[in-house]
């Protein structure tokens, strides 16, 4: 069979099918859109910050750390200043910390001081503007409108930070280099280098990060990372970033969080793979006359097969690119639900990538699913055009395990493609099996019940339903089991998201802390209780803090041990951060002790959370060494703890027998329980008193966790919806395809003398029943899924949500029934005359 | 062929058309056992020398008249395939509604559609399995007379089933079926004379 000849016979095949063909389509095209807007945003803020990266970083070369950059580091900088005429170079300072008005309101910040020449590139947007690199005065500041408006300040206005005076000299606008905008602890603060020089903020043990910003002609950008990179001691936590790296910390997490939502986005797809099965089915099934003829005609088996399937993957293809249309107009409209939670960047809604993506997946689909159907053709007997009951012949168990197989393996290759992880896929697929196993199988179980039940004495209308539900050849089966998945999507985020936000919303234990004081200095303390005593503060605590460098562990020096280290989580910055070290004579009552035992031992000892020793690679009786400001301090293991973290009190990784740190220099954090209302003042009065320490308020905190979760699950509920929308069109499809049969039977019953009011009724008991089922169904096993999800993945505790439980299904069958009344109007429609005469 | 229901008419041409394998003995075309043929190649010799009218009809409903007819021409290949169809519909008086679909048309022209088709690739065997039997008698007269014109022209074989003895009496040989069996092999004796 030629080519030409293929195509023209796919041409007159697609003859009078335009409603299968847009059943098709429509079911393709909701999972190919939600696979393209979820993989094109994910591209489009990708492409955006690389196009962008350098005003994101604020340079070409950037040198960062938590910790005082190193003097060989510092050194190599003026190097490549100096040796390069066309360099720049500026200091970037930022920290949180307390500042306040002269009458006496605090507020937490940001604080970020810059030197002359901030930014290289991009803008600082001020008002009223600025000179672009102008250098700020020592007693200047530039405050967000956000502070501003909280704390009554115009320009001229004055704030204390650090101890010392500052006055407004411009609201800020737009921050080029502000990349991390969705948790920030406060409105951000800007003073000059200088100007950070007057206070004492950034004295011994402040949690300062630091950044040196270089500029350079382009050809240089590389070569002179590299120079800064070699002089950057082993295990010293200086960062050298390019801008060609491009924020790779944040492309990777936003690269993480859409291969996530690219899965969901997938289940939306395999809904639609399900309905194209069905219409594959149906539309084979009527055509089987057609191809016993074609057979006689001496078109070969394989032939067959082929010209069905060029249709298939014709229509895969024009179903796909319907989803990249409406994929990209929805592209078109996302970026505004991601204001606040990104850099300010501008995302084009043509991805390319992503609209290939959406192709290849939605064709491969479309071809995988519709193999069964397709491969049963083969077996059509041409003997059928002399004997009408000649049926297809069944396949061989082989070749249905072979085709189960098959969709087994695509839907794996598909989940790979969108997530990149086998494990990840294998799970995609476990659950996708399982739950369409459980769902089918629930589904056959109800409607046999159905069937039973529908012999009783019930009104006929009801009946005729319920007994519609269980009849051969329905379709409702495949329908059912999709509606179920996506109500099963559905159910299982609502409950995941709800019971996160709950966990984020809950009241802290009755006796937990709700403020940290950090940044304390020893001397400091008394002072600090007293004030946090008059204020009412109960469950008060304070702890000495000593920060302090891994230096070895068993003899391997701590560079050596971060080569090895795994690149996610905190498998390098154990090695290569600060860490603080405390000192505690009993452990508080939220540690156990696991193995070995507290100070029992003659040798200096420390005790370990269990977690943190394995990923440090200590065990009972290893030797840790920590550099504490230059001095080496030996400790030896003996005891490994769980630590219980929510409980909000002070608990560290490593705590170090008491006298062993007594002559480092120290710093104290301090906790306690204040009083509702009373934060404010509190911070007000730590302010006046004591501007170096930073008051941190849990409450405040969490809201900002759980504001930043909510609108990520805004667009999780979204890519649900599609979820839902693919059931509902299956639905639909199912029931359209039996319009020919629903048609005559409305004609019956309409001879029979039913009214028109009577068969709708029909109708929506049926279709309703069909919902409730799927809605009950799915209900139950996205609870399940919710359940596994918050209580052995996220260790949390599970509350029952009865309303999200009690809506779920009759919302289903409500759709379940304007889909179905939707799709049967034709049937409605139809005069029995029409249907009686054409017998 | 005649033989009351169930007397084995349909499942005979079923195996001379390799659309059914025997259970046993062979099936012999020009000489050559094709009860072991594979799909393909028994698909592949229907195609060549094979050609079906059915007394459903069994046109393909999304096709036109002319399509249809076109179909088996454009599976042999043939060059001026689209001439011919129209050619051949012309013969069976339909040139004019070449473009209608089955639907259309009613069970004569259907019939006459159906034996356009069937002749297009100029098969060596024509099988029919009661042509006539959905016509009415007037009809059923034309397209017999039809089938006879085309095979005196290309010199096809034409297996008839049919019920009706008036019909069977213009074929060269009648084979009565009776329980799977053959009854009576009558041979029209003056013509095998001459």
């Amino acid at each position: 069979m030629s080519p030409y000849l293929a195509v023209r016979l796919m041409a007159r095949e697609a003859r009078g099918s335009a409603a299968r063909i847009a059943f098709f389509v429509a079911c393709l095209s909701v999972g190919v859109a939600a696979v393209v807007a979820v993989s094109g945003l994910s591209a489009g803020i990708d492409s955006a910050i690389r196009a962008e990266a350098r005003p994101l970083l604020g340079a070409d070369v950037a040198v960062s750390a938590e910790a005082p950059i190193p003097e060989a580091v510092s050194h190599a900088v003026d190097a490549i200043a100096r040796t390069r005429p066309a360099a720049g170079v500026v200091a970037l300072r930022e920290l949180a910390t307390v500042v306040s008005v002269p009458s006496g309101s605090s507020a937490l910040v940001l604080l970020k001081a810059f030197g002359a020449g901030y930014p290289f590139y991009g803008t600082l947007e001020t008002d009223p503007s600025r000179e672009p690199g102008a250098p700020l005065d020592p007693e200047g500041m530039l405050v967000a409108p956000e502070l501003a408006s909280r704390l009554h300040l115009g320009i001229g206005g004055e704030l204390r930070i650090g101890g010392q005076p500052f006055t407004v000299r411009g609201l800020i606008r737009k921050e080029p280099d502000k990349v991390n905008v969705s948790f920030s602890l406060g409105p951000r603060v800007m003073i000059s280098i200088d100007g950070l020089a007057r206070t004492d903020l950034e004295g011994f043990g402040s949690r300062v990060e630091r950044r040196i910003l270089i500029r350079l002609a382009d050809a240089d950008v590389a070569r002179a990372a590299e120079e800064l990179r070699a002089a950057v001691p082993d295990a010293s936590g200086v960062r050298v970033q390019t801008y060609a790296d491009a924020q790779p910390a944040l492309r990777e997490g936003i690269r993480r969080v859409g291969r996530f939502l690219g899965l969901v986005a997938l289940v939306s797809l395999i809904l639609g793979g399900i309905g194209v099965a069905q219409t594959v089915r149906a539309w084979l099934a009527s055509r089987l006359d057609a191809i016993a003829i074609l057979k006689c005609l001496g078109m070969r088996p394989r032939e067959i097969v082929t010209l069905y399937g060029a249709e298939t993957l014709a229509l895969g293809l024009l179903g796909s690119l319907v989803g990249v249309a409406a994929g990209t107009a929805l592209l078109a409209f996302t970026p505004r639900l991601l204001v606040g939670l990104l850099p300010a960047l501008t995302i084009s809604p043509w991805q390319p990538a992503a609209a290939g993506r959406g192709i290849a997946l939605g064709t491969g689909i479309a071809i995988l699913f519709s193999v069964p159907a397709l491969s049963a053709a083969r077996l059509v007997p041409p003997l059928r055009v002399l004997r009408r009951d000649a049926e297809p012949l069944v396949p061989s168990p082989l070749v249905r395990a072979g085709v189960a197989l098959a969709l087994v393996l695509g839907v794996f290759a598909t989940a790979y493609v969108q997530a990149r992880s086998v494990a990840i896929a294998g799970v995609f697929v476990a659950g996708m099996v399982a739950a369409t196993l459980v769902l089918a199988g629930a589904a056959r179980i109800l409607t046999a019940v159905v069937a039973r039940a529908s012999a009783g004495r019930v009104r006929v209308v009801v009946r005729h339903g319920l007994a519609a539900l269980a009849r051969p050849g329905a379709g409702t089966l495949p329908a059912l089991t999709a509606l179920g998945l996506g109500v099963l999507v559905v159910v299982a985020i609502a409950l995941v998201q709800r019971g996160l936000g709950e966990r984020l919303h809950a009241d802290l234990p009755e006796d937990a802390p709700n403020v940290f004081l950090v940044d304390l200095k020893a001397a400091q303390w008394p002072e600090v209780k007293s004030i946090l005593e008059s204020a009412g503060a109960t469950s008060v605590n304070s702890v000495p803090i000593v920060g302090a460098r891994l230096a070895s562990v068993d003899g391997v020096a701590a560079g050596e041990l971060a080569k090895h280290a795994k690149d996610r989580g905190r498998g390098r910055w154990i090695f290569t951060r600060e860490q603080n070290l405390t000192s505690l004579a009993t452990l508080p009552k939220d540690n156990v002790v696991i193995q070995g035992s507290l100070w029992s031992d003659p040798r200096p000892e420390i005790s370990i959370e269990r977690d943190f020793a394995h990923d440090m690679g200590a065990k009972i009786g290893s030797t840790i060494v920590f550099d504490v400001q230059g001095v080496p301090i030996e400790l030896v293991v003996t005891s490994l703890r769980t630590v219980e973290w929510r409980s909000f009190g002070i608990n560290f990784f490593l705590v170090v027998e008491p006298g062993v740190l007594d002559d480092a220099p120290q710093l104290r954090v301090a906790a306690a329980r204040v009083p509702p209302g009373a934060e404010q003042a509190l911070q007000d009065r730590l302010a006046a008193a004591t501007p170096n320490v930073t008051m941190l308020r849990v409450r405040e905190i969490v809201e900002k966790v759980a504001a930043v979760l909510e609108r990520l699950g805004l667009g999780i509920r979204l890519l649900g919806g599609f979820a839902m929308a693919a059931g509902a069109v299956i639905l639909a499809g199912a029931i359209g395809a039996t319009a020919r049969l629903r048609g005559r039977e409305v004609s019956i019953l309409k001879t029979l003398g039913t009214t028109r009011r009577g068969v709708v009724g029909m109708f929506a008991i049926e279709f309703a029943l069909i919902g409730l089922v799927a809605g009950v169904i799915g209900t139950a096993a996205g609870t399940l899924l919710a359940w596994g999800v918050l209580t052995r993945a996220m260790d949390l505790e599970w509350a029952w949500h009865p309303a999200v439980l009690a809506i779920a299904p009759p919302a289903t069958a409500l759709l379940a029934i304007a889909a179905g009344i939707t799709a049967s109007a034709g049937a409605l429609r139809k005069r029995p005359i029409e249907v009686l005469r054409g017998e | 062929m005649l033989g009351p229901s169930g007397s084995g008419k349909s499942t005979l041409l079923g195996l001379i058309a390799g659309l059914d394998r025997p259970t046993s003995g062979e099936v012999l075309i020009d000489g050559v056992p094709i009860q072991d043929m594979s799909e393909d190649a028994l698909a592949l010799l229907r195609r060549r020398s094979i050609g079906f009218v059915f007394q459903s009809f069994l046109l393909l409903g999304n096709l036109t008249a002319f399509e249809n007819v076109l179909l088996p021409l454009e599976l042999a290949g043939t060059d001026d395939g689209r001439a011919r169809a129209q050619a051949l519909l012309a013969t069976v008086g339909l040139a004019e509604r070449a473009h209608h679909y089955p639907s259309q048309l009613s069970g004569g022209e259907q019939q006459r559609v159906a034996l356009a088709r069937a002749f297009g690739p100029r098969p060596r065997i024509l099988l029919a399995d009661e042509p006539t039997g959905n016509l009415d008698r007037v009809t059923g007269q034309v397209v017999l007379d039809m089938l006879d014109a085309l095979r005196r022209e290309d010199g096809t074989t034409l297996v008839l089933v049919t019920h009706d003895t008036e019909v069977a009496s213009r074929a060269d040989r009648r084979i009565h079926l009776r329980d799977g069996r053959i009854d009576r092999d009558e041979t029209r004796a003056h013509e095998s004379v001459v």
